[in-house]
């Protein structure tokens, strides 16, 4: 189910403590990466697949802020948006290479299995005990990267479409026309690894 | 396009989608950021905050130089031109001599005791006197040796408790 666009909230707090980030108060910056460190982490991992280069964009990415907070515009979004907007540009540059063959044209009619693409990407690596949590996070890191990430910022990572559109420079048509190939094509990897089954009988349609 | 798939109804489609998608939201919330990220960044964040202000410091290198430079240049203006010395009070009592003729256009008082000394001395006297100019060398005065022999007119301006504080040569 896609998240609503979240309701403005009052983002002065988290703005006092940029302000005082900004002016050298390192407890303002402890509480600005304890309040986002684990959203913009599992971000990095779902985008990158891997745990270690996950850990090493959070890093970054509070690094970034750290020196260049100027960046950050409230009028554009909230921190956290942001914040998702530049793991999103290093993770990028983390998976460039990887990236190059996952054309989302290519893919939108690639009838090959999600495992087939992970593995030829290099060695798998489990990062969730839950079975079937691995198996799904595996069939979306198998999804073009711009269908890919515009589905786990608006169904994993809780962001609005509007905050969505604003980490991937795009308009909230384009993220909504985006999110929906994505599970389309979410759909179609779940099937070919079984996961569409459910617990029960399968409704099938007439 | 996936025939399995097309045999799903669209709702049941959904539902499994969202299904999976919760599982992996649950198994995700278990998911935290290595505790070693937070003491390494904070590490980077005071190394940041150092270089910052060692960055910030150089945009007044010149001050501590200009209050020397300036420091410098009052004194020596202090010294070489030192305020003027009290007025003598009239004292008819006192030993003190009427001014020489010619007082008006001798130089200026040489200081022989620092100038907030001098100038806190109530009852400062004038006395006219005579030396020998070898005397001037105590004072750091030039002396020619040819006229070293020579009497020396002068006014010291004395405390009241006979102190001299102030050096006039007349000739």
């Amino acid at each position: 189910m896609p998240s609503l666009p979240m309701p403005p909230w009052n983002m002065q707090p988290e703005l006092t403590l940029l302000a005082r980030m900004r002016q050298g108060d390192e407890e303002a910056f402890v509480e600005l990466y304890r309040r986002h460190k684990d959203a913009i982490f599992r971000f990095a991992m779902l985008r990158t697949g891997s745990a270690a280069r996950a850990a090493d964009v959070t890093q970054e990415t509070f690094l970034h802020l750290m020196t260049r907070p100027g960046q950050y515009d409230p009028g554009r979004g909230s921190l956290a948006a942001w914040l998702c907007g530049v793991a999103r540009n290093l993770a990028r540059r983390e998976c460039a290479g990887r990236e190059d063959a996952t054309d989302p044209g290519d893919l939108a009619d690639d009838a090959t299995l999600a495992q087939d693409l992970v593995e030829a990407n290099g060695p798998v690596e489990r990062l969730l005990a839950d079975e079937t949590a691995e198996q799904v996070r595996a069939a979306i890191a198998s999804i073009a990267p711009h269908y890919r990430d515009v589905l786990i910022l608006c169904e994993l990572s809780e962001l609005s479409y509007a905050e969505a559109a604003q980490v991937c420079g795009i308009d909230i048509g384009t993220v909504r026309s985006r999110l929906s190939r994505a599970r389309a094509q979410l759909a179609d990897r779940f099937s070919r690894m079984g996961l569409m089954h459910g617990p029960g009988r399968v409704k099938e349609a007439s | 396009m996936n025939p399995d798939i097309d045999r799903l109804h669209p709702a049941v489609r959904e539902a499994r989608l969202a299904e999976r998608l919760e599982t992996l939201r649950s198994a995700l919330a278990a998911v935290a950021t290595p505790a070693s990220l937070e003491p390494a960044l904070v590490d980077r964040f005071r190394a940041h905050r150092r270089r910052e202000r060692s960055l910030a410091r150089p945009r007044l290198w010149w001050l501590p130089p200009l209050a020397m430079v300036v420091t410098v240049a009052f004194v020596s203006w202090m010294v070489r031109v030192p305020p003027a010395l009290p007025v003598p009070e009239a004292d008819p009592g006192s030993a003190a001599a009427p001014a020489p003729a010619g007082a008006q256009d001798a130089g200026p008082f040489l200081a022989l005791k620092p100038l907030e000394r001098i100038a806190l001395e109530p009852r400062a006297t004038v006395v006219a006197t005579e030396f020998p100019r070898a005397l001037l060398a105590q004072w750091g005065l030039p002396v020619s040796p040819e006229r070293a022999g020579e009497p020396v007119r002068a006014e010291f301006l004395y405390s009241a408790q006979g102190e001299p504080l102030a050096l006039r040569i007349l000739n």
